[in-house]
């Protein structure tokens, strides 16, 4: 049965409860909500406010350092849930609500290529995933016209596929510059493909390069699933309930999940129950929840005979290089989303001491605050000894230096699984609703700090290449775990894994995990599109192999 | 919230770190100290214990000493101070007028044109070189 069905009574039981509605949960509750299923989403968050996002403001700048900062650590709001974080070199960084994450992302549109899926195989490390490149890509094409992507196509770094939906955003004077030093090195470069549409789409505005895309688009033009999905999974009959907080998965006395006990807005417990449970929380809330969800069949959480449940957490370490020019490059404009992109050095080659590589996005460096700072961090300040090292001429000397001259290339390199890094419970932070949080042990790896070096040496030549007059180097920035990827690994063996190639978790039939936790691997890009696909191909087989699925 | 003496402090020590230069005024010449600071404050009241240390470790003190002891001996209130008052300078018209920042504004462009980059060569040197991606192995 396809098309809507009646909205979901609160308390019913339903056909599937997705926890989680971010880009994968979306994905999922939009495709079985048309598919017939009945669907309840619960989300901790709020439906975002477009009025509410900073971008038009004069005082942008200023709150994207605090409020709007996507370390929920730094906002400290009571939607998010704090992360204890000092065994961990890097910050992760979230956001709760309809959209998820997504609300504060820079839309960077990069698919993992076909030897992401083959680590192993290709590298002789890590893993290799269940399927391919190539199984996934009719995923990946049909989601790219759901979320109105814009680029442009033939990129010689992504094997052919469909062309996109909509033409490529402007990469204007920063893009250019960028462009400009990677050709004169002979090195690859493409204008960057973004989930952000240059013409109206799918209820999301055309993109008006307001550059303001990390604090929430006010013109309702970046793509997230607010926009984008849940229009139309609450007409096809989804039940979507924010600011319900999950405590636990329950299960029945033959081990299946019953559904979710969840506190509402208001601290009241409640309980959802549904025939079929999918866990979409993100790489640290997804093995939290599994982790809180103990019980006497399963003492060490749900799902995690394999003990695998938190660990090869990857959260893709993250350098940045400026350069500063002579020419005026507008540097305010947008989209914030990447003007370019660079896999010149994206593939393996041993004779640079390390394995894997990293894609670079080239992006606008802000408003005079942002001559200092990144999406909200102080990276670029330079303190010095004395006052007036950083301060007084100096500081007027260095906006106008730096100010309307900076473009800033982001360095994301490949995160190997490594079964150290992990997600734990912390045994004394809790949430707002008294809930135990989620602690980090996350050391970034010799093949990462290899890799980083590497590529920001080629980041140094690229910028030099095109004219930079000045540059600045942020090795291994610490708010930068956008990614958070790899602690429901997927895999056949059971022993070393916590989901199958379906997202469908070995010890409980009726649990699924749709998310970037299953990722085997994390590739070396923004990692939003392979997420969103991955669960539309998850979702698809769920709905053929419904009937079969053993439920509570 | 803060007294007229508190603004007097806090524009001194905003000219220590934002003095006249060049075409660029001082801070208090722009009324940093006054509502731009409240707009401040009313975007990020986190700031507003920070900035009253440092107006209190200034008091009674001359500016430039006082900024400096405050960076050597508290950087957090130092950190609230300068967030603050440059935050305030560079929401100021005549100041963004003369860095030539119109904030953050929305250029129209006609995602159909042709882009440059398209018709001079430039990209296509990066096509004649071919692919680049190592494909699934077989």
């Amino acid at each position: 049965m396809a098309g809507s069905r009646a909205p979901v009574k609160r308390g019913e039981k339903v056909d599937v409860l997705i926890i989680g509605a971010g880009p994968s949960g979306s994905v999922a509750a939009k495709h079985l909500a048309t598919a017939g299923l009945s669907v309840v989403t619960l989300e901790q968050g709020n439906w975002p406010d477009a009025d509410n996002f900073p971008g038009r403001r004069p005082e942008f700048e200023l709150v994207s350092q605090k409020q709007w900062h996507p370390n929920p650590n730094v906002r400290d709001l009571p939607r998010d849930y704090p992360v204890e974080t000092s065994d961990s070199d890097i910050n992760p960084l979230m956001f709760a609500g309809v959209g998820g994450s997504a609300t504060l992302y820079a839309a960077h549109w990069t698919p993992f290529l076909p030897s992401d899926f083959r680590v192993r195989t290709l590298d002789g490390i890590a893993d290799d995933w269940p399927f391919t490149y190539e199984d996934l890509l009719p995923c990946l094409e049909e989601i790219e016209h759901e979320v109105g992507v814009s680029g442009l196509p033939g990129n010689p770094a992504y094997p052919p596929q469909k062309a996109f939906p909509t033409p490529a955003l402007p990469i204007g004077k920063v893009g250019r510059k960028a462009a400009e030093g990677l050709d004169k090195l002979g090195w690859h470069w493409w204008p960057g493909t973004n989930a952000i549409p240059s013409i109206p789409y799918n209820g999301l505005n055309a993109c008006v390069r307001r550059g303001t895309c990390m604090t929430g688009c006010p013109e309702g033009a970046k793509s997230t699933t607010n926009i984008t999905y849940w229009p139309h999974a609450l007409k096809a009959g989804a039940r979507l309930i924010t600011g319900a907080r999950v405590r636990e998965i329950e299960v029945d006395e033959n081990g299946l999940a019953t559904g979710a006990v969840y506190f509402d807005e208001t601290g009241r417990e409640r309980r959802q129950s549904a025939s079929i449970v999918i866990v979409c929380a993100n790489g640290i809330g997804t093995p939290r929840l599994l982790l809180l969800s103990k019980s006497k069949r399963f003492p060490d959480g749900l799902a995690n005979s394999s003990g695998m449940v938190g660990r090869r957490l990857m959260m893709h370490p993250f350098s940045a290089v400026a350069g500063v020019f002579n020419d005026p490059l507008d540097g305010w404009q947008g989209p914030f989303g990447q003007l370019i992109d660079s896999f010149e050095f994206y593939e393996t080659d041993e004779k640079r001491g390390f394995v894997r590589g990293a894609k670079w996005g080239a992006m606008p460096g802000g408003g005079p605050l942002s001559a200092t700072s990144f999406v909200g961090s102080r990276i670029f300040e330079e303190s010095g000894s004395r006052v007036e090292d950083a301060w007084g001429e100096n500081l007027h000397k260095m906006v106008e230096r730096r100010f309307n001259h900076q473009l800033v290339y982001g360095i994301i390199g490949e995160d190997l699984p490594e079964a150290s890094n992990q997600v734990v419970l912390d045994p004394k932070l809790t949430d707002s609703d008294g809930i135990p949080a989620p602690k980090l042990i996350y050391k970034c790896s010799d093949n990462s700090t290899k890799m980083l070096k590497f590529h920001v040496d080629r980041c140094l030549e690229a910028v030099k290449a095109a004219g930079a007059i000045e540059t600045q180097v942020v090795h291994q920035v610490r708010d930068t775990g956008w990614h958070l990827l790899g602690t429901t690994t997927m895999g056949a063996d059971r022993s070393k894994s916590v989901v199958n190639e379906w997202g469908q978790t070995h010890d409980v039939p009726n649990l699924f995990v749709f998310d970037g936790s299953a990722f085997p691997t994390s590739g070396g890009v923004n990692p939003t599109a392979t997420i969103m696909s991955v669960s539309l191909r998850q979702t698809k087989h769920l709905i053929k192999n419904r009937r079969n699925v053993e439920a509570a | 919230m803060l007294t007229d003496s508190d603004r007097d402090i806090f524009a001194k020590m905003a000219d220590i770190i934002i003095p006249a230069w060049q075409r660029m005024p001082s801070a208090s010449a722009v009324g940093v100290h006054k509502e731009l600071l409240d707009a401040v404050l009313r975007a990020r009241p986190d700031l507003v214990e920070g900035v009253k240390s440092a107006i209190e470790a200034c008091r009674g003190r001359s500016p430039g000493e006082g900024v400096n002891d405050l960076f050597r001996s508290n950087r957090a209130a130092f950190d609230a101070f300068t967030l603050a008052a440059t935050g305030a300078y560079y929401m100021d018209d005549t100041v963004r007028k003369l860095v030539g920042y119109p904030g953050q504004e929305s250029p129209p462009y006609d995602p159909w044109e042709t882009p440059d980059y398209l018709t001079d060569g430039l990209l296509e040197r990066v096509t004649r070189r071919g692919a680049i991606y190592k494909s699934t192995p077989r």
